[in-house]
């Protein structure tokens, strides 16, 4: 909601004409002063992070074939493991969110695990399915897909710890699409899946955007389960880590704030198409 | 091919809510309007005959065709629900368009109807084509329901749902959209179930009443006989029938029978129903029907009148009338006109005799 259309909210626009005219209330200086404290404390140590760089320094690093790669390593990764969580997070999210059935609340517990299991655990009992001995990783090993040394391994451990984001967002997203309109669409002759295509999908689909870039994001900066279940090839924050070990702040810091530079402005870019996008459709 | 809709023996069972043995029919042209308090199923029946719950038991028929095993999308009815429900991330026109018989005709005697339902001309009909473009949350309701009406029809619907769309409405604005749509149903003829909890909706709109009450049918009929004679005092209540008391009969005699009410006695005229001397009855009176006098001086009632001395309890404001609640051994209300209260100068204790025609309480047995 931008600033004049909460003018003229008919809630929100009221504390203005009250508050406003004077001095705004000691419950909102209160509110902000708290909040910037926040706001700096997020802000602060990346501009620090950032000013210690040179432009020279950062080519000097976008030079290493290694740095680059896994850059590259990540994006990919990321992008494949958001495009996992889309495919199967999705259905699921619209599952929850239309039907109800005992122990639902039991399956969104479940969902919300990986946000609550630190993430080496997490990369840890990825190991043991994944691994060449795995419950997974053995049988699938026969049709070529291994999950050690490969992007694959990548994929797994970014989309275990980022795809409850996407559920999440997206079951929030068909939960407030009124059941009704899917029903109208139905009594015009459209069947259940053209109903889905063409009335809730559209409908939901800021909240699914907003779920699937959070996901992508959580997937960049990844690095306990990675680490952990696969050591090579190098995403970007292993990378980073080893640069760190091996030559110390100075290299590993330029090459974080190239990762920095990056991620941020793919984030920056994909937040601004989904709110475009949605808002397009959506003056309700 | 029988014209008309039928909904036959309907049982649903939805969780611990139950729809039982639901019977009603209604003509090509006609309004059926379902009347109920909140949780008496009017949502569900019509999401039934709509094709999304499947019934334990019993046909919906359309037109003689049975539907009671077709999907939504194959029974071929127009739904309109609270707000109108337009998709709102289309334009007007893609509302309308989205419907997948948009060229199917219509089976509309309306003969100004388009005879192919296409959007542009769909819209046209209902006076709304320049809005084609526009988003629906920037249409006024009045907008909405044309839209909505449009959209319905652009599906060739052979029935018409309504699920209260009025009730988000301020008053004058519900009066309004109603009179339009009676008009537009009129003129369309073809037939609607119309649920809504609101007995105005159903005295304005309805040729039928079904009064629904947790899942089973109180009273169904023609809309004069549900409001004159209420099957039993919920229906009564339901109606808005505010004088209702229970009395005893005392006596059948030539025509008409003697009720003691408290320590009071009424004359009626004989109910269409047999009724038993001595057994206890339910009297219901339309407010309407009462009338009074005070001071009545020498003037006697006309023959067979009950006239009963009372005294004024309250007095309320409701719209250009008055409601004059009178004591006269159990309570009574009658209307009186703003200038008649003016005349008569009447306040709280004031002697008054109300007067009720014996064809003017209608009788129930509970």
């Amino acid at each position: 909601m931008d600033v004049e259309s909460m003018q003229t909210h008919p809630v929100i626009g009221s504390w203005r004409s009250r508050a406003a005219p004077s001095r705004p209330s000691s419950l909102y200086l209160l509110c902000w002063f708290l909040g910037s404290v926040l706001l700096a404390f997020l802000v602060i140590p990346l501009v620090a992070l950032a000013l210690t760089q040179s432009g020279t320094s950062l080519a000097d690093v976008a030079r290493m074939a290694d740095v680059r790669a896994a850059i590259v390593l990540s994006l990919e990764g990321a992008l494949l493991s958001a495009a996992l969580a889309a495919l199967v997070g999705v259905p699921l999210a619209y599952a929850l969110a239309r039907t109800a059935f005992p122990g639902k609340g039991v399956i969104a517990a479940l969902i919300d695990l990986p946000l609550a299991v630190p993430h080496t655990v997490a990369g840890i009992a990825l190991l043991m399915v994944f691994g060449r001995q795995g419950f997974f990783g053995e049988p699938l090993q026969a049709i070529g897909l291994k999950f050690w040394g490969t992007i694959a391994g990548v994929v797994v451990a970014m989309l275990f710890v980022s795809a409850p984001y996407t559920v999440n967002a997206a079951r929030i997203g068909f939960e407030a699409v009124d059941p009704r309109l899917e029903k109208i669409a139905r009594t015009l002759g459209l069947g259940p899946w053209r109903a889905f295509m063409r009335i809730t999908l559209p409908l939901a689909r800021r909240s699914i955007m907003t779920g699937v870039t959070l996901t992508y994001a959580r997937s960049i900066s990844e690095f306990g389960a990675v680490i952990i279940l696969v050591y090579y090839p190098m995403t970007a924050p292993v990378k980073i880590y080893e640069l760190f070990l091996r030559f110390g702040l100075e290299q590993s810091a330029a090459a974080a704030v190239l990762l920095l530079i990056v991620s941020l402005s793919l984030f920056v870019l994909l937040r601004t198409l989904a709110q475009r996008g949605a808002e397009q459709r959506e003056n309700r | 091919m029988s014209a008309g809709v039928a909904v036959e023996a309907l049982t649903l069972t939805l969780g611990a809510f139950r729809l039982k043995e639901l019977d009603f029919a209604l003509s090509s042209g006609e309004i059926l309007v379902i009347l109920g308090p909140n949780g008496a199923g009017k949502s569900v029946t019509l999401e039934t005959i709509a094709g999304f719950h499947r019934p334990d038991s019993g046909r919906v028929l359309i037109h003689g065709r049975d539907v009671s095993g077709l999907p939504p999308e194959r029974r071929k009815v127009g739904f309109v629900v609270q707000n109108f429900g337009l998709f709102p991330h289309l334009t007007v026109a893609q509302n309308v368009a989205i419907a997948r018989h948009a060229d199917r005709a219509v089976a509309a005697s309306d003969p100004a109807f388009p005879p192919h339902g296409d959007p542009a001309a769909l819209l046209g009909y209902f006076g709304v084509a320049h809005l084609a473009e526009r988003a629906p949350q920037d249409l006024s309701p009045g907008e909405k329901q044309r839209v909505a009406l449009a959209r319905a029809l652009a599906g060739a619907p052979d029935l018409f749902l309504f699920d209260e769309p009025f009730s988000a409405l301020d008053a004058e604005t519900r009066d309004r959209l109603r009179d339009e749509l009676k008009s537009f149903l009129r003129a369309l003829a073809i037939p609607a179930i119309f649920v809504t909890h609101n007995r105005n909706d159903a005295l304005e709109l309805a040729d039928k009443i079904v009064v629904l009450r947790e899942g089973g049918i109180m009273q169904s009929g023609p809309v004069a006989e549900v409001f004159q004679k209420p099957a039993n005092s919920f229906v009564a209540r339901f109606v808005g029938v505010e004088n209702i008391l229970h009395g005893r009969v005392t006596e059948l005699s030539g025509g008409g029978v003697t009720l003691a009410v408290a320590e009071r006695t009424l004359r009626a005229a004989a109910p269409g129903t047999p009724i038993a001397a001595r057994s206890p009855v339910v009297l219901s009176i339309r407010t309407e029907d009462v009338t009074f006098c005070s001071p009545c001086g020498e003037r006697a009632p006309q023959s067979g009148v009950n006239r009963l001395e009372g005294r004024v309890t309250a007095l309320r404001r409701v719209g250009p009338l008055l409601t004059l609640a009178i004591d006269c051994g159990f309570p009574l209300k009658a209307y009186l006109l703003a200038s008649q209260f003016r005349e008569t100068k009447l306040g709280v204790g004031s002697a008054v005799a109300a007067e009720i025609a014996p064809e003017a309480i209608h009788l129930m047995t509970e």
